[in-house]
C-alpha cells in the first residue's frame, strides 16, 4: 500500500469528523473519497495533507510515518475545492509559486511552466489573471500549480463541485487522462456518486466519519457491505414491507429491503413470463431519461422505479403492467444479504 | 412619481442636516480665524507654542501609528486566519476603545503611572515620567485608536478565507512569503484605509490626552489642547486660527480616504 491511514480519529468539539478511519491505496490508483456532505472526507484529505492533525492514529506515505511531518515536507499536491489560486498573480506566477518557493533557477521554472501549460491546454494565457479565467480553466491552473512541485500524491477536493454541468462531463474524463498520463497516486473527494464511479479506480465510501466500505466500483455496486453503502451507489427505493412480494419473504431481523431499478422487468400482461413471480401495478408516471424511460410503478401501495428501453414494449400512465423483480438487497443494522425471487427459480427447476 | 418625490425630499433633507451641522461649522472655524486678516493668522499658526504643539501632535501620531499598524496586523491575522480558544473574546477585547468614554482611558493611565499608581514606585526608580509627559500622551492615543486598523482587516481577512494562504504553505512558502506574496496584495488597501482612519483619530484625540497631558504648554501640549488652551484665555482668533490648521489637515484625511476607499471598491467588485 501507498497511503496508509490506521485508525485515524478526530473530533471538532462535539463532532467526531472521523471515526476509526482505516484504508490504503495502492501505488498510481486514482481513488475517490465518496460520501455526504458532513460525513468527513475533507477532513480526511487534510489530514492527509497535514492542514489537519488527527487526534489519534497514524499516516503513512510509502511507508513512512507522516504524522509529525509538516505540510510542506510531506510532497503532497493539492487542488483546493474553489481553487484557491492566488487571485493577485497572473496563470503563470501561480504555477510557478511553489518552484520560486523551492528557489528552483530561472530556466528550469520557465521551462516546467511551459510544461504544464501545454499538459492543460491554456498556451497563450499566462499573463491572465484568476479572474479572467473560467471555472473549467481556473481548475486546470489549480491542478496545473499542484503537479508544478512533482508531488508524489495529488489531493483533489471536491474537483468538479462549482462548475457547470456540461463543462463537468468534459473535465471529468480529462482529469482522469491527465491523471493517468502524469501517473500519479491520486485521491479525489466527491458527493456524487455518479462521478465517483465514473471516475475512480477505487471507492471509498464515508458516512458519519466512518468509512463504509472500500473497493471498486463495481465491487461496491455488486456487493454492498452495508446498507448506507448499498443505498448510496446506484438509485433505489427503500420497500419496508417487502415480504408482500411476489417470490420474496421476510426473513427475521431485516426490517426493510431496498430494489435497484435494474432488478425490475416490466412486461404487457399478456408476455407475462413468471406468472407466480410476478404481480400486477399500474404506471403512474413516465420520465423521458435522454436514453431510456424511468417508469414510477404503483404495486399495491409500493411506489418503485423500473427503466425501460425506447424499443421495448410502450406503455402509458394508467396502464396495468406485470412487475417482476428478479432480487432484492435486504438490510439489518450493519448487514446487507441479498435475494433472489424464488418463485423463478423453482419455476424453473419445475421446467428443467 | 412618488418614489421620485421621496427621493428628493431625502436628498435635500440630508444635505441639508450636512450643511447645518457640518459644514457650516467648518466653515465657521476659517472664517473666524481670518476675521483680523492674514497677517494676523499666519502669526498665529507660526507662533513658537503653536508649532511646538503641532509637532508633538505629529511625533504621537506616528508613533501610534506605527504600533496600530503592526497590532492591527498582527491581531486580524491571528483571528482571521487561526482558530483558537478566546477568539470571541479577543475580537470583543479589541473593540474597547470603541466602546469607553476616551476620558476613562486617560483617567485608567493615571492610576497605573500616576503617583498613586501602582507602577508609579518602579518608574520613579527608573527615572522614566509617563504622566504629564509625552509617553502618557502617546500611550492615551494609542489606546484610543487601537481598534481602527484591526477592525478594518478583520472582515476582510475573513472573508478572503485561508485557502490561498494553506495553498501557498503546502507548497512551502515561508510566513513571511506567504504574507507579503499572498495576503498582503489582498488587504493593502483596506489596510490603509484603516491607518488613514487612524490618523485622523490621533491627530485630533482631546478627551484621553487631556486628561494624561498635564498641559504644559510647549512641553505636553498637543494641538486639539492648545487650541482649548487658547480658547480659554479668550484670544479666539489665535484658537480658530490653530483649530483651522487641524480642519485642513482634517480635509486632507477625508481625500485621502475617498481616493482609498474608490480603490478599495473597484478592486472588492
Amino acid at each position: 500500500m501507498y497511503v496508509e491511514l490506521k485508525n485515524l480519529n478526530k473530533r471538532f468539539g462535539n463532532f467526531q469528523a472521523s471515526d476509526d478511519v482505516s484504508f490504503g491505496i495502492k501505488k498510481g490508483n486514482l481513488i475517490g473519497l465518496l460520501g455526504p456532505s458532513g460525513s468527513g472526507k475533507t477532513t480526511i484529505l487534510r489530514m492527509i495533507t497535514g492542514l489537519e492533525t488527527p487526534d489519534s492514529g497514524d499516516i503513512f506515505i510509502d511507508g513512512t510515518r507522516v504524522n509529525d511531518l509538516p505540510a510542506a515536507k510531506r510532497g503532497i499536491g493539492l487542488v483546493f475545492q474553489n481553487y484557491a489560486l492566488f487571485r493577485y498573480m497572473t496563470v503563470f506566477d501561480n504555477i510557478a509559486f511553489g518552484l520560486t518557493v523551492q528557489k528552483k533557477d530561472k530556466k528550469y521554472i520557465r521551462d516546467r511552466v511551459s510544461e504544464l501549460i501545454k499538459l492543460i491546454g491554456l498556451e497563450g494565457m499566462e499573463k491572465r489573471r484568476p479572474h479572467q479565467l473560467s471555472g473549467g480553466q481556473k481548475q486546470r491552473v489549480a491542478f496545473a500549480r499542484a503537479l508544478a512541485p512533482n508531488p508524489h500524491l495529488l489531493l483533489l477536493d471536491e474537483p468538479f463541485a462549482a462548475i457547470d454541468a456540461k463543462v463537468r462531463k468534459e473535465l471529468r474524463s480529462w482529469l482522469r487522462d491527465t491523471i493517468n498520463k502524469v501517473g500519479i497516486t491520486s485521491i479525489f473527494v466527491t458527493h456524487d456518486q455518479e462521478e465517483a464511479v465514473e471516475v475512480a479506480d477505487e471507492i471509498v465510501i464515508t458516512n458519519n466519519g466512518r468509512v463504509e466500505q472500500v473497493g471498486t466500483p463495481i465491487e461496491i455496486y455488486k456487493d454492498p457491505k452495508t446498507p448506507f453503502a448499498a443505498g448510496f451507489i446506484g438509485k433505489s427505493v427503500t420497500i419496508a414491507d417487502y415480504g408482500k412480494l411476489h417470490g420474496f419473504e421476510k426473513i427475521e431481523g431485516f426490517e426493510s429491503a431496498l430494489l435497484r431499478p435494474e432488478f425490475v422487468h416490466i412486461m404487457k400482461p399478456q408476455n407475462e413470463l413468471y406468472p407466480h413471480a410476478s404481480q400486477r401495478g399500474i404506471v403512474e408516471d413516465i420520465f423521458f431519461k435522454g436514453n431510456t424511460l424511468e417508469l414510477r410503478v404503483n404495486l399495491d401501495g409500493q411506489k418503485l422505479v423500473a427503466y425501460q428501453s425506447l424499443d421495448g414494449a410502450s406503455f402509458s400512465v394508467g396502464d396495468e403492467i406485470s412487475v417482476l423483480i428478479y432480487r432484492l438487497y435486504l438490510l439489518r443494522e450493519n448487514e446487507v444479504r441479498l435475494a433472489e425471487n424464488r418463485s423463478i427459480k423453482s419455476e424453473g427447476n419445475f421446467f428443467i | 412619481m412618488g418614489s421620485k418625490t421621496i427621493k428628493i425630499v431625502l436628498i435635500l433633507l440630508s444635505a441639508l442636516f450636512v450643511t447645518l451641522m457640518l459644514i457650516l461649522p467648518l466653515a465657521t472655524v476659517l472664517v473666524y480665524s481670518l476675521r483680523q486678516g492674514w497677517r494676523t493668522f499666519v502669526s498665529c499658526v507660526t507662533d513658537d507654542y503653536t508649532v511646538k504643539a503641532l509637532n508633538l501632535t505629529l511625533l504621537t501620531a506616528a508613533i501610534t501609528l506605527a504600533v496600530n499598524t503592526a497590532f492591527g496586523i498582527f491581531s486580524a491575522w491571528s483571528i482571521a486566519k487561526f482558530r483558537f480558544r478566546g477568539k470571541q473574546a479577543l475580537t470583543t477585547l479589541i473593540d474597547i476603545p470603541f466602546s469607553i468614554s476616551p476620558i476613562i482611558a486617560g483617567l485608567v493611565f493615571i492610576l497605573i503611572f500616576g503617583r498613586i499608581g501602582w507602577v508609579y514606585p518602579l518608574m520613579e526608580a527608573l527615572d522614566v515620567k509617563i504622566v504629564f509627559a509625552v509617553p502618557g500622551i502617546v500611550l492615551a492615543t494609542i489606546f484610543v485608536t487601537f481598534p481602527f486598523v484591526s477592525r478594518e482587516l478583520i472582515p476582510l481577512m475573513q472573508s478572503q478565507g485561508c485557502d490561498e494562504e494553506e495553498a501557498a504553505a503546502l507548497m512551502g512558502a515561508s510566513g513571511l512569503q506567504i504574507f507579503s506574496r499572498v495576503t498582503f496584495p489582498h488587504i493593502k488597501w483596506g489596510l490603509l484605509y484603516g491607518v488613514i482612519l487612524c490618523t485622523a483619530r490621533a491627530l485630533g484625540e482631546f478627551g484621553a490626552v487631556s486628561v494624561v497631558s498635564g498641559h504644559l504648554r510647549g512641553k505636553t501640549n498637543t494641538l486639539p489642547l492648545h487650541v482649548e488652551v487658547l480658547f480659554n484665555e479668550f484670544k479666539l482668533t489665535a484658537s480658530f486660527a490653530v483649530a483651522s490648521i487641524l480642519v485642513v489637515i482634517a480635509i486632507i484625511i477625508l481625500i485621502l480616504r475617498n481616493i482609498v476607499e474608490f480603490r478599495l471598491k473597484r478592486e472588492e467588485g
